[in-house]
C-alpha cells in the first residue's frame, strides 16, 4: 500500500530459545528494548488471580546482581523511559535510552531474565502487594464505572475461563499471594523460549547482537509450554446485570462474544464498530448525541485477544435519562445496519484512519519494538506486524455485514451502571428484539441512515 | 561478532556496563515563514515517517474569560468544528474522517491550541478543513446549544472523577476566586449556563488574531511545498486586532491550611499539597526542575521511594511545577490508601520540608542534572515531540537557541542554586492541603498535622 513503508528486520533465535529481533534506524539517538513474555492473567488459577501482574512489579525490584531500587536509578540516571504493562496474554517490559547505554538495558534485562527468584523475599512482595493494592484502588475502585469491565468479563466469558477475572485480581487473592506462587510463576514462564527480545533505534547491529549473545545465551532453557487453544465466550443466554453504583450519570454497556485478535474478522469488526461511532456523522453517534440528544457519548469497539475477543457497545445517558431508550436506539442502530447495508465510503474512511493509526505507531523505536513483539508472541509470527494493514484492505460491505451478522446474532451481556438508588433509570430485563437474522443485506448501495 | 550459535565470551554481570560514547543530539533545523496576513510559520521537516503535525497557537487561552464568564475561551474553541460557512458540523467530522485525520482544539489557561494530525497525502485537504474552520466558524445556534448542554453534562460527570476533582479544587483554594488560574478552564454549571452565543461570537472576534498567532509544522513536508497551501486557504484570514493580553492580578498569598472534600466510602484519598511558584520565564527554571526531579519529578525521587517503595502507600506519587506566563502551582500528588491518609500527608509535608530546609546532596544534584539531559536526548523522535518543544518556544516566548543551550544551562546548576530556589518555593508552612476522602475515616488523621481542624469544601472547592 502507499505510504507505509514495512519494517525491515533481523530475526534469530538463541540456542536457549530466546527469540531476538532487530530493527536499525539511526534517526534519533534513541535505543528501545522491549522483552516480552507470553505469559499473562490467563495463566493464572482462580484463587491467585493478578499474580502475573503482581510479578510484573517484583521484576523492577531487583535481581541477583542488581540491588532493590538501582533498576529505576540506573535508568533514571541517564534520562531512559521504563515501564512494563500487563494482559491476559503476555507481559513486557520496555526501556528507551540513550543509544549509547543500550548495553546497559540488556544487561538489566538479561539479569532479570536469568536470575530473580534469589532476589525476592517476602519484604519486598509486601511491599509491592500494598501497591498494587492501590493500583487497584488509584485505577478501579476509586474511578466511575471502573469495574464494569471486570463484571463483563465475568459474565460474557463465565466461571473458569482465563479471560473471566480481571488482570488486576481481586483484593482477596491478591492478599492470598505467597512467595511460593511467585517462584512458581516465575519458574513456569519466565524462560528464554518462552520470550522474545527486540532492540530497535540507532545501534551497530554487530556489537548489539554480540551483547544479546553474552548476557542471554548462559540462561538456560525451560521447559516447553503448550500452545493454548482457542476457546470463545460460551455465553449460552442473555444476561442482564443493574448494578448501582457513585455515578452520576447512568451507563450501558453491551458486550457480544467476537472473534480473536489478528484474524479477518477482527479486522473486519474494527472497520464495522469504528462506521458505528467514529465521528460525529457515525451510525450511532449521531442519532444518540447529535440529534435525540439522549447520550452524552457513545463508542463501540472490539477487544480481540488470543483465544478469544468481545465487541462492546457503552454509551452515557444525558442526566435523568434513562438506559431502555438507548438501548432501544442502539438496537435499531444495529437492525438498519444489516437492513440498509455500509457504504463504500464508510468503509474507505475506516480504512483510512486504520492506516493514520498504524502510522503512528511507526514514529517511535518502542512503537516498532512493540508491534514486532506482540506480533511474534501472540500469532508466532512478528512478519504479521507488516500485514496488519492488510488485514483491512480489500474489505467489502458483504463481507463486513456477515462477520457483524456472526457476532450481533449471538446472545449479549447488557450491564446498566445507574446512580445509587436509580435503578429505574436501567434498561428494561428483557432486551430489545431485533428482526435481522445476521444474513447481509443484498442492496449494499442505500444510502446512509 | 560471534557467529550465530557458536559460545560468547564470559562476561562481568556483578557490575553494570560502562556506556558507549555520548551520542550526538541533532535538533532538527526550524525554517521559518510568514503569509501576507501576518502568520508566522515555523517548519520542521521530518521524513521518516508519511505523517504531518500542524499545530497553531493562539493567545486565548482561559485566563482571557470574561470575569463571569469562565469556559468561554474553551467552548469557543469546540464550536470552531461545529460549523463554518461552507460546512455543516456533519461534513465537517465526516471530511475529517475520510482522511484519517484528526482536528482538535483545545483550551489551557494562557492559551488554545489547534492541531492537525495527517498522513502527508491527505495534507492538503487536512490544511483546507483547519483552515476552514478557523477562519470561517459560523457558531451555528444549534451547535452552541447543543455543545453547551454537552458541556454542562461534562461538569456533572467530573464530580464522580477524584483525581480531577481534587486538582481543580486545589488550584481554587492557593489561587482563589478572583486570579484565573483559580478557575477550571471547562467553567462552571452556573458560569457556562449563563453563556449566550454573543459570548462566543464575541471572544473569537477580540482574541483569535492571524498577526498574534504561530502555525507549527512538523513531519514529512516542506516549505516551498506547504507555503503556498498555507498562503491559499489562510493567507487572507487576519482575524480580529491584535491586544494586549490584560495583566492577571498576583496570585494572592495561600491560604495555609487543611482542606477537605469527603467523597464516603471512598477507598483511597487523593491529595495534593503547594502553592503558587514560578513562571516559565523565571531564571530560576533550570534549578527549580532540577530539584524537582530529586523530590518528586521521576520513579526514583524522595517523594516515591518513601511513600511507595518504602511504605506501600501508593501505586505513585510525585511533585510537579507547572510553569505558566504568571507564577504557576507547585504541587505533590497522588492516591494514597483511604485508612492511612494522615500518615501519607505527614510523610509528603516531611520531603518537601527536609528539601526547603536542606536542598540536594551533590550525589542528587548530578544524578538529576544527568537524567535530565539523557531524557533531553530522546525527546525530539516524533513530530509531536517536536512540535511540542516548538510551542514552548512561541508561547512563552524563549529565544531561538534555546534547545541549543539546553544542556549548557542544566549543567550549570549548582547545589546553592537548588538551595535558593527550594528556600523561596518550598515552604511546607505557606502551602496548602487538600484532600478528597471519607471525611469520617480521615479527618482524625489530617488533624494530627498539627494544622488544625480542616476546612470543608464542596465538590467545586467552594466552602460549605
Amino acid at each position: 500500500m502507499p505510504g507505509l513503508r514495512p519494517v525491515t528486520y533481523e530475526q534469530y533465535a538463541l540456542a536457549n530459545g530466546l527469540t531476538v529481533m532487530l530493527h536499525r534506524d539511526a534517526t534519533s539517538p534513541v535505543a528501545a528494548v522491549m522483552v516480552m513474555y507470553h505469559a499473562g492473567s490467563r495463566n493464572e488459577t482462580p484463587g491467585r488471580t493478578g499474580l502475573a501482574h503482581l510479578f510484573e512489579h517484583l521484576m523492577f525490584k531487583g535481581s541477583e546482581h542488581v540491588p532493590d531500587g538501582e533498576h529505576f536509578r540506573l535508568l533514571q540516571e541517564i534520562g531512559a523511559s521504563v515501564n512494563g504493562s500487563t494482559s491476559e496474554d503476555r507481559t513486557n517490559y520496555y526501556e528507551v535510552v540513550p543509544s549509547n547505554y543500550l548495553e546497559l538495558a540488556l544487561w538489566l534485562e538479561s539479569d532479570r531474565m536469568g536470575f530473580l527468584p534469589g532476589a525476592v523475599d517476602q519484604a519486598k512482595l509486601d511491599n509491592q502487594r500494598d501497591v498494587v493494592k492501590n493500583e487497584r484502588r488509584q485505577n478501579y475502585d476509586n474511578v466511575p464505572y471502573g469495574t464494569a469491565h471486570e463484571t463483563i468479563a465475568r459474565e460474557v466469558y463465565g466461571p473458569g475461563h482465563p479471560y473471566s477475572w480481571p488482570v488486576i485480581g481481586s483484593m482477596e487473592d491478591l492478599s492470598a499471594a505467597s512467595l511460593e506462587d511467585v517462584r512458581t510463576f516465575f519458574r513456569t514462564y519466565y524462560a528464554p523460549n518462552n520470550a522474545c527480545i527486540v532492540v530497535a533505534g540507532d545501534f551497530d547491529r554487530n556489537q548489539a547482537a554480540d551483547w544479546i549473545g553474552r548476557y542471554f545465551d548462559p540462561l538456560p532453557r525451560g521447559s516447553s509450554l503448550p500452545h493454548s487453544a482457542l476457546s470463545p465466550a460460551p455465553l449460552p443466554e442473555d444476561r442482564h446485570i443493574v448494578s448501582e453504583e457513585s455515578v452520576q450519570l447512568p451507563r450501558l454497556f453491551l458486550t457480544w462474544p467476537g472473534p480473536p485478535r489478528g484474524t479477518r474478522d477482527d479486522a473486519l469488526l474494527d472497520v464495522l464498530t469504528t462506521i458505528l461511532s467514529s465521528g460525529k456523522n457515525s451510525r450511532l453517534y449521531r442519532p444518540l448525541v447529535f440529534e435525540k440528544k439522549i447520550a452524552q457519548g457513545v463508542t463501540a469497539y472490539a477487544e480481540g485477544k488470543e483465544i478469544a475477543g468481545t465487541v462492546t457497545i457503552d454509551a452515557t445517558a444525558k442526566p435523568d435519562r434513562g438506559l431502555g431508550e438507548i438501548d432501544l436506539c442502539v438496537h435499531e442502530v444495529i437492525e438498519r445496519l444489516f437492513a440498509d447495508g455500509v457504504t463504500d465510503t464508510e468503509i474507505e474512511a475506516a480504512f483510512n484512519g486504520k492506516e493514520a493509526q498504524l502510522a503512528g505507531r511507526l514514529t517511535t523505536a518502542l512503537g516498532i519494538a512493540g508491534g514486532l513483539a506482540t506480533n511474534f508472541t501472540l500469532t508466532g509470527d512478528a512478519e504479521n506486524f507488516n500485514r496488519e494493514i492488510a488485514r483491512f484492505q480489500g474489505i467489502t460491505p458483504d463481507e463486513l455485514l456477515a462477520a457483524g451478522g456472526r457476532v450481533f446474532s449471538s446472545h449479549h451481556v447488557t450491564l446498566n451502571v445507574v446512580p445509587r438508588g436509580k435503578s429505574s433509570l436501567a434498561s428494561p430485563p428483557t432486551p430489545p428484539k431485533m428482526s435481522y437474522t445476521g444474513t447481509p443485506a443484498k442492496d449494499t448501495s442505500a444510502g446512509r441512515p | 561478532m560471534t557467529a550465530r550459535g557458536a559460545p560468547f565470551p564470559p562476561l562481568d554481570r556483578t557490575r553494570p556496563p560502562a556506556p558507549q560514547p555520548l551520542p550526538r543530539v541533532i535538533l532538527p533545523p526550524v525554517q521559518k515563514g510568514e503569509l501576507s496576513s501576518g502568520l508566522r510559520i515555523r517548519l520542521v521537516e521530518q521524513h521518516r515517517n508519511p505523517q504531518v503535525v500542524l499545530g497553531i497557537v493562539l493567545q486565548s487561552g482561559a485566563s482571557m474569560d470574561p470575569r463571569g464568564k469562565s469556559g468561554t475561551a474553551s467552548l469557543t474553541a469546540e464550536l470552531l468544528d461545529a460549523g463554518t460557512g461552507a460546512r455543516d458540523a456533519l461534513e465537517i467530522s465526516e471530511s475529517v474522517e475520510f482522511i484519517g485525520a484528526s482536528l482538535s482544539f483545545r483550551t489551557g489557561a494562557d492559551a488554545t491550541f489547534g492541531t492537525l494530525l495527517t498522513l502527508s497525502r491527505h495534507l492538503e485537504r487536512g490544511i483546507e478543513l483547519f483552515a476552514d474552520v478557523l477562519a470561517n466558524p459560523s457558531f451555528p445556534v444549534r451547535e452552541f446549544d447543543r455543545l453547551k448542554s454537552q458541556r454542562l453534562t461534562s461538569l456533572v460527570e467530573q464530580k464522580d472523577r477524584a483525581a480531577s476533582v481534587a486538582s481543580d479544587a486545589f488550584m481554587r483554594v492557593i489561587y482563589g476566586e478572583e486570579h484565573p488560574y483559580g478557575k477550571d478552564p471547562s467553567g462552571t454549571e452556573e458560569s457556562v449556563g449563563g453563556l449566550t452565543r454573543d459570548d462566543i461570537c464575541g471572544f473569537y472576534t477580540d482574541h483569535y488574531a492571524a498577526a498574534d498567532a504561530t502555525l507549527i509544522v512538523v513531519g514529512d513536508t516542506r516549505m516551498a511545498e506547504i507555503l503556498p497551501v498555507l498562503e491559499r486557504t489562510l493567507g487572507h484570514w487576519k482575524g480580529g486586532p491584535v491586544r494586549t493580553p490584560p495583566a492577571l492580578p498576583p496570585p494572592p498569598a495561600t491560604p495555609a491550611g487543611v482542606y477537605l472534600i469527603d467523597r464516603p466510602g471512598a477507598p483511597q484519598s487523593e491529595i495534593r499539597i503547594g502553592s503558587p511558584a514560578l513562571a516559565r520565564n523565571t531564571p530560576d527554571y533550570f534549578p527549580a526542575t532540577v530539584m524537582n526531579r530529586v523530590l518528586g519529578g521521576q520513579f526514583s525521587s524522595r517523594i516515591n521511594m518513601n511513600l511507595r517503595e518504602k511504605r506501600g502507600l501508593t501505586y505513585g506519587a510525585r511533585s510537579s511545577f507547572i510553569f505558566l506566563k504568571q507564577p504557576g502551582p507547585f504541587f505533590v500528588s497522588g492516591g494514597f490508601t483511604g485508612a492511612r491518609t494522615g500518615e501519607a500527608a505527614e510523610q509528603l509535608l516531611l520531603e518537601i520540608g527536609a528539601m526547603h530546609r536542606d536542598g540536594v546532596t551533590d550525589e542528587e544534584l548530578e544524578f538529576s542534572r544527568k537524567g535530565l539531559a539523557g531524557g533531553f536526548a530522546l525527546s525530539f523522535e516524533t513530530p509531536y515531540q517536536v512540535a511540542g518543544a516548538l510551542q514552548t518556544i512561541v508561547l512563552y516566548g524563549l529565544p531561538d537557541d534555546y534547545y541549543e543551550r539546553y544542556i549548557q544551562n542544566l549543567a550549570s546548576v549548582t547545589s546553592a542554586d537548588v538551595m535558593r530556589v527550594a528556600r523561596s518555593t518550598l515552604d511546607p508552612h505557606a502551602m496548602a492541603v487538600l484532600v478528597v476522602a471519607d471525611a469520617n475515616a480521615t479527618r482524625g488523621g489530617l488533624e494530627s498535622l498539627g494544622r488544625g481542624g480542616a476546612v470543608m469544601l464542596d465538590a467545586t472547592g467552594s466552602p460549605m
